[in-house]
């Protein structure tokens, strides 16, 4: 082997020149296992082509010019190592064996670290480079497209965006679905892996199912992001470092409207209307908006009618972020840290939108003797402004205000909303119905706050060679407020007789969040009888979490302007929601390994929990696994040049969920409205509870294959699990007549069954170009096996025509919604009088809102120091809900409301029933008030013609980055620098029935997936540049 | 080692701290309590009754029985009553009738009715009367609806759906129960105060009240064959306890102020908001040009104090009609229409009235004149008691109701009209136009009267619908229970057959 490799180093040293040189450097390399000289290691000054490589007796001596600053060994299947030249002439280098494939060590559950041959399940890591590549603001956001068996679902883009993440789909119907975060080895949240700073992260190590992260009890049935922060490397010298990136974000695309007719009702022409009933453009010169009277000081307004191009987008601005991040690092006597201190601030495509985050972050380590001490405190600040939600009379979201303009108005031209004589002003608006979007943006805002304050401490103490003890404290406290307001507003009833007064209010919020986390664990490594290993691990767990919200909200203010809750009038309104959560439990986790290549596991641990009934809140779950290295095992597979691992695990575990707290009991509320004077009132909460409810139970198995190939160059992984959760804490939907409205419950059973399948590694690497890649494929579907007797679904959420269900036999979640009647041969129905399509009674199930599957595909194609790397995302075999072009039908803008030119029309492949049984093509039977109300009140009806394939394929990522050889910094200060051109969503394709919004968009980080483009801004794509430089 | 010993006697006090009980005992919401008493309990069930009736954000009962018996329309501008105009009868159509009455009112006033002991009979009692009053105008509502098993929460997530005539035939001996508590409650028994939104605790109102449903609910069995001997021996019943009927209209009242959220109902929902600005809802309802037409041919002074008269003069809008811009274009806008009327629209203070003194005398008219009863004030009295009452309401100078009575017109006046029955059930539907309109529909199911009403003209139909559909909900969540939707403009409910 050894041989081939210095082959290989020869090879790779033939184009080396050489030139001038002024000094001269010598040394040995050995090796750290064996101390044994190593021929043929490469020796190089950074950054140059200079080099020489080891003879025989690991022995160098070459001439480099006089400003070289770093030397690079390298050797194959050794850790690259970097040594600073200074004054020295001579150097003695032991280099370490680098773990690849199976024996690269991973942090897995509770921070301990394991070889991935020990492993009986599976995980993966997302490097530090692989999350930063584009410069995301979460951490979140760049996991897409990068893990199989995970999905990143960002739900909105305002300038603070939430994300969803799901691990391996989902196990619960009414309960949390999210995975487990866990920072610097306490259980932290998603808020807290949100509000960290991307480049503070060294690595994260996903543990894909329940079985992987069974250690964490409860939280973890949904398996765990571990996130490791960075810390000042060992034999570094101090380094300062700066990343810069601004980027530049635009609306990507515009839902697809009508641009036929403009405004009006019922085909006639309106100029104050915000709905498209109006006749066919024709390029005339109409009035729009109110006919002020003479000398009013404003012309009535006069606009072509005709479509103006664009004009929806052209309200949107071009955002802005700027993120800059200062880094501190370095070690020294047995000590390290790292310090950062990060600034981003953005203004959003929302004008007025904006948001500022500031984060801070020291981590340090320091060794005395056998033990050794970390600590990291982070702190973050932010402060998001952004346009308030509840706009107008009718408390809507601002895009609404948006879409309600028809496209013969010049949208653009009403920014001056302030100005009494300016058609933008609120009595001049041209619209009688929904209000200027420049005054909504100036006269709702919504300002919060938030802080957060992350610290860990760690004690880890070599009790014995073989023995460690490990103790961890972690607190993880948020706090918070916030003032959303809006301003009254009244019209001239002259100019604006149909509009609403809109009412005046002002909301404070404070919240805060306290969390406390404990662990401390015992490790043992014993060897017996020559070939037997075993890892023992015994520990206790402490965790308890606090919550407190309060809302005072004062209502039409006295002062116009003054937005304080001194300035309602009637009584302020005022609510304060407490929680607290507590649990503690032991684990112990035993691997017996066999000659290095036959590991089995058990682990078990007990949980108490307060937040189930006393005497009944404790339960137990084990797990157990195998892993067996079959290149190892069988002699014939030994040292293969083409497959170097086989590793095969298989395990099970089981997991228990407890409730929320406060949920075991039926609670009462004080009534809206009380109380009246000194009438107070309260009513008994809408959920029923079972009295009997209990915890629900996670059992998972699951077999996984990872193969290595061409010395782990290459590498395949594979699994395939089957999670079933049973006795599911659920809300489920009783009869209202029963009078709640939902029935806490433990119900029936729910299957879920994936596949996941990675391809990664080096395809080329020739000389100075390098090409990564990794595939990832994954396939999960949920399936509801069973509710209870009498109930075969419960609606996740419903409006009673349209919903997200969970119903027996079918996968979860599922969008249900009011179809068209058909018959046998799938033609519409329709009413012979009317010949408007008859509908069904019952809702039908139209389809999962989770992919059936989702491809990643990430590229690095690298020469010298240029890269190029794509993250590309591709999901399939789900639908969604289209909101918004549901509640815009309405309005006649859609595209199907033109689809028959606005007259009546027979409905193509329709048919009559003559009799019962009996349908008769329908040739001659027109649909009438095909002008406006069939639209608005028959098809706007029929909520399954905004379900929509939810396919979409996205170029999440696109990087360009150039780092200058060092050559050329060679006399200047600086260590690094690179630049880059980064991309963001630049290219997304979706079906052609989905010309709306983004399919990944939500209205709510939980189990209601799939009901978006309402609420949320249009699609965004954004690029800019980034920068980074060490000294 | 004795490191080793250090840490390990840390680890152990971790332990101990973990293992001590009350580290987990904070199970106990600080938030919301777990139990409350009968007082807090009432008045919320009473502003729930209120709201269905009302509407508070939402509308009820009220709104339907005006869109539907054509006092209302639409002012040019909104697409308010699309559905009301269709006639679309889906089963979301007006939902929140059966939804709030079991999950709101009814919910609240079943913890009461539960209650045990002498204690608690005055508000068993209350309870029992203000069921009746909701599970029968579930039943005119949707006929067969869930009453045994209904309000057990937990304990039975489907409940059946019960045989509409035998609910009623409950629903008077639940009545005869609620009578008896009163009658016996002891000087220990709770009497309720001010958190009786209603009667104030007054109990011997409450008797009259339940007296009072009993008369609506055999009235409204009276036009089914062989049902008088029951109606009668029931009557008797209510004459022999000696209680007698309400003598004013019942409404509720918490305490309503204008504020945020304390609002009367219909004034929050069709007047004019906590800051006085007035509501889209107002804007957007007016009168029916049919309705104008009827009280001017009939020079009904209530004209006035039902539809808000513009300086224009009164004006209606046909239900239904699309093109409002032909002949005149913007002839319809809100301000040149009869929008909801001061006699109606008093102050954000009003009593939410949920019964009618006038329908009381309708319905004791409506039993005299079929003999049902045969003591007492004659027909004719009761007939005119019922519009005098109608016009005290709304505010009418007395003189002017003089006036009215005695003019000789069908309809109007008692001695001038040609069939008795029309004449009560035509001065009801005028009587509680705007404040119970519903009670004027269940009467048309029943009788056809008043007769020559128009219909929307977006129907399809020749006639508006006798019933409404139950809700979407039902068949997801009690599917093995809930009767097939009827037709909902043949089927009419057990009384009206």
């Amino acid at each position: 082997m050894k041989k081939i490799a210095i082959f290989l180093s020869i090879l790779l040293f033939m184009g080396t020149m050489a030139f001038a040189q002024t000094r001269s450097l010598s040394g040995t390399v050995t090796s750290e296992e064996d101390n044994l000289p190593i021929p043929g290691v490469s020796v190089s000054v950074k950054g140059t082509t200079l080099g020489t490589i080891t003879n025989l007796d690991g022995q160098f001596e070459f001439k480099v010019p006089e400003d070289a600053r770093t030397l690079v060994f390298r050797f194959v299947g050794m850790k690259i190592q970097e040594i600073a030249i200074g004054s020295q002439t001579t150097f003695n280098v032991k280099m370490t064996t680098e773990s690849v494939g199976i024996d690269e060590v991973v942090v897995t559950a509770m921070g301990i670290n394991r070889p991935k041959r020990e492993m009986t399940y599976q995980t993966q890591n997302v490097k530090e480079e692989e999350l930063t590549r584009v410069a995301p603001t979460r951490a979140a956001s760049a996991l897409a497209g990068k893990v199989a068996g995970l999905q990143i679902n960002v739900q909105d883009n305002g300038v603070n965006p939430s994300t969803q993440i799901l691990l391996r789909g989902l196990r619960s119907i009414s309960g949390d679905n999210s995975a487990l975060i866990v920072i610097d080895g306490s259980i932290a949240s998603q808020g807290a892996f949100d509000d960290l700073n991307p480049n503070d992260i060294a690595d994260i190590s996903i543990l894909k199912g329940a079985t992987a992260a069974a250690l964490y009890g409860s939280s973890a049935g949904n398996g765990a992001l571990i996130v490791t922060t960075k810390r000042g490397k060992e034999g570094d010298k101090f380094t300062v470092g700066v990343n810069s990136a601004y980027t530049a974000e635009k609306v990507a695309y515009m839902p697809e409207f009508q641009t036929k007719y403009g405004t009006g009702w019922e085909g006639a022409y309106d100029a104050v209307e915000n709905t498209n009933w109006g006749p066919r453009f024709d390029g005339t010169l109409r009035q729009i908006g109110p006919t002020f009277p003479e000398g009013y000081g404003l012309e009535t307004q006069m606009v072509p009618y005709a479509p103006v191009k664009d004009n929806l987008l052209h309200f949107f601005n071009t955002g802005n972020t700027f993120n800059n991040t200062v880094y501190f690092s370095g070690s020294g006597n047995n000590s390290t840290f790292y310090v950062s201190i990060g600034d981003q601030r953005s203004d959003g495509i929302v004008p007025e939108d904006t948001y500022e985050r500031n984060t801070f972050r020291v981590n340090a380590t320091k060794k005395i003797d056998k033990v050794e001490l970390a600590a990291s405190i982070n702190y973050f600040t932010d402060k998001t402004d952004v346009v308030g939600s509840t706009i107008g009379d009718q408390d809507r979201p601002l895009y609404w205000f948006i879409l309600n303009t028809s496209a013969n108005i010049p949208l653009e031209k009403y920014k001056d909303w302030q100005n009494p004589l300016s058609y933008g002003y609120a009595d001049n608006y041209y619209n009688a119905y929904y209000q200027n979007p420049y005054w909504a943006v100036g006269t709702n805002r919504n300002i919060y706050e938030s802080n957060r304050l992350i610290g860990n401490v760690s004690l880890s103490y070599d009790i014995m060679d073989w023995l460690n003890f490990t103790a961890r404290a972690g607190v993880n406290n948020v706090w918070g407020n916030g003032k959303n307001w809006r301003a009254a507003q009244t019209y001239d009833p002259d100019l604006q007789p149909s509009a609403g007064a809109v009412s005046s209010f002002v909301e404070d919020t404070e919240y805060q969040t306290k969390t406390y986390t404990g662990d401390a664990l015992v490790t043992g490594n014993f060897k017996f009888l020559n070939d037997f290993t075993l890892k023992a691990i015994l520990g206790g767990t402490v965790f308890s979490t606090d919550t407190r919200e309060s809302t005072l909200r004062a209502n039409n203010l006295s002062i116009p302007g003054f937005y304080d809750i001194s300035n309602g009038t009637g009584a302020l309104v005022g609510t304060v929601n407490e929680s607290v959560k507590r649990n503690f439990g032991f684990y112990g986790d035993f691997t017996l390994g066999y000659k290095n290549y036959l590991f089995l596991n058990f682990s078990g641990r007990n949980d108490w929990t307060s937040t189930l009934a006393k005497g009944n809140n404790s339960y137990f779950y084990p797990a157990v696994g195998l892993s067996f290295v079959a290149t190892d095992a069988f002699e014939a597979l030994k040292n293969n040049e083409v497959l170097s691992s086989a590793k095969i695990t298989v395990g099970n575990s089981t997991v228990y969920n407890d409730l929320a707290p406060y949920r075991i009991n039926e609670t009462y509320s004080q009534s809206n409205g009380f109380p009246f004077g000194s009438v107070n009132g309260f009513y008994l909460s809408n959920t029923a509870v079972d009295a009997n409810i209990s915890k629900e139970k996670i059992n998972t198995t699951e077999i996984g294959l990872n193969l290595g190939f061409f010395r782990s160059r290459m590498w395949v992984d594979a699994s395939w699990f089957n999670t079933v959760t049973s006795d599911l804490i659920t809300f489920t939907t009783p009869s209202i007549t029963s009078a709640s409205t939902s029935f806490l419950t433990n119900i029936g059973e729910l299957q879920g069954k994936g596949l996941e399948l990675t391809l990664g590694g080096t395809v080329l690497n020739v000389s100075d170009f390098k090409w990564d890649i990794n595939l990832n494929y994954t396939s999960s579907e949920t399936v509801v096996n069973e509710i209870y007797e009498g109930l075969d679904e419960v609606a996740v959420t419903t409006t009673g025509q349209y919903g997200i269900y969970a119903v027996v036999g079918e996968a979860f979640p599922q969008m249900k919604a009011n179809v068209y009647q058909r018959d046998p041969q799938g033609r519409l129905i329709v009413d012979p009088v009317s010949g408007h399509p008859k509908t069904e009674t019952a809702l039908v199930s139209l389809g999962k809102t989770t992919p059936d599957y989702i491809i990643g595909l990430n590229t690095v194609i690298s020469y010298k120091g240029l890269s190029v790397s794509t993250t590309w995302d591709y999901r399939t075999g789900h639908v969604y809900y289209e909101q918004g072009s549901d509640a815009m039908e309405f309005t006649g803008r859609s595209m199907a409301s033109v689809s028959a030119n606005r007259q009546d029309f027979v409905i193509p492949n329709s048919v009559i029933e003559t009799s019962p049984g009996v349908y008769v093509e329908n040739t001659n039977i027109q649909v009438r008030s095909g002008r406006q109300s069939y639209w608005t009140d028959v098809y706007n009806d029929v909520k399954s013609n905004y379900v929509k394939d939810a396919t979409a394929l996205k170029m999440r990522e696109l990087a360009v980055n150039y780092e200058l050889p060092a050559s050329l910094l060679a006399k200047t200060p600086l260590q690094k620098v690179s630049v880059g051109f980064i991309g963001r969503n630049l290219l997304t394709w979706l079906p052609a029935e989905n010309r709306f919004s983004d399919p990944e968009f939500n209205n709510n980080n939980d189990n209601r997936i799939g009901v978006g483009g309402y609420f949320q801004s249009p699609p965004t794509k954004s690029y800019g540049f980034i920068l980074n430089v060490e000294f | 080692m004795k490191k080793i010993l250090k840490y390990t006697g840390l680890l152990m006090i971790v332990v101990s701290f973990m293992s001590c009980d009350d580290f987990l005992d904070v199970n106990d919401d600080p938030n919301n309590p777990v139990s409350v008493t009968p007082d807090l309990v009432l008045p919320v069930a009473q502003v729930y009754t209120a709201n269905i009736i009302q509407g508070n954000t939402g509308r009820r009962a009220n709104c339907f029985g005006n869109m539907l018996m054509y006092n209302w329309s639409q002012s040019d501008g909104y697409s308010w009553y699309t559905d009301e105009f269709k006639y679309n009868v889906t089963s979301s159509f007006y939902q929140g009738i059966f939804n709030d009455s079991y999950s709101s009112a009814l919910k609240q006033y079943q913890i009461l009715d539960q209650l045990e002991g002498e204690k608690y009979n005055n508000y068993r009692a209350i309870a029992k009367v203000m069921k009746s009053f909701h599970f029968q105008l579930l039943v005119d509502f949707y006929g067969d609806v869930p009453y045994t098993e209904a309000l057990l929460r937990s304990e039975e997530a489907t409940p059946v759906y019960d045989d509409a005539q035998t609910i009623y035939e409950d629903l008077i001996t639940e009545l005869d129960t609620a009578i008896f508590l009163i009658n016996n409650a002891s000087s220990t028994s709770l009497v309720p105060g001010a958190d009786d939104a209603i009667f104030s605790g007054d109990m011997t109102d409450w008797k009259k009240f339940a007296n009072t449903l009993k008369l609506r609910i055999l009235v409204r069995q009276s036009n089914m064959s062989g049902r008088d001997g029951y109606i009668k021996t029931e009557l008797g019943k209510i004459a022999a306890e000696g209680s007698g009927y309400i003598t004013s209209d019942v409404g509720v009242n918490p305490g309503y102020v204008k504020e945020e959220a304390k609002q009367s109902p219909f004034w929050n929902y069709f007047g004019w908001d906590a800051s006085g600005t007035i509501t889209m809802d107002n804007n957007a309802t007016c009168a029916t040009d049919y309705v104008l037409e009827y009280l001017t041919t009939t020079t009904d002074p209530r004209i006035d104090y039902l539809y808000e008269k513009p300086s224009t003069g009164h004006l209606g809008v046909p239900q239904g009609l699309l093109d409002y811009d032909t002949p005149v274009p913007d002839a319809f806008v809100p301000a040149l229409v009869s929008n909801i009327g001061p006699g109606l629209l008093k102050s954000p203070t009003q009593d939410a009235v949920i019964f009618t003194l006038a329908e009381n005398y309708f319905n004791q008219a409506e039993a005299r004149l079929k003999g049902l009863i045969t003591s007492g004030d004659d027909a004719k009295t009761l007939y005119e008691n019922g519009i005098e009452a109608s016009f005290d309401y709304l505010g009418v100078a007395e003189d002017r109701y003089d006036i009215y009575i005695a003019q000789n017109k069908n309809l109007v006046n008692w001695d001038s009209s040609s069939d008795k029955l029309e004449a009560i059930i035509t001065q009801k539907w005028i009587a509680v136009n705007g404040i119970t309109a519903e009670q004027s529909w269940f009467d048309y199911n029943r009788t056809g009267f008043p007769s020559g009403l128009p219909i929307s003209l977006q129907s399809a139909k020749s006639d508006r619908p006798v019933r409404i559909y139950y809700p979407a909900g039902e068949y997801s969540s009690n599917g093995e229970n809930v009767p097939a939707q009827p037709d909902a403009f043949t089927e009419k409910v057990f009384w009206g057959k």
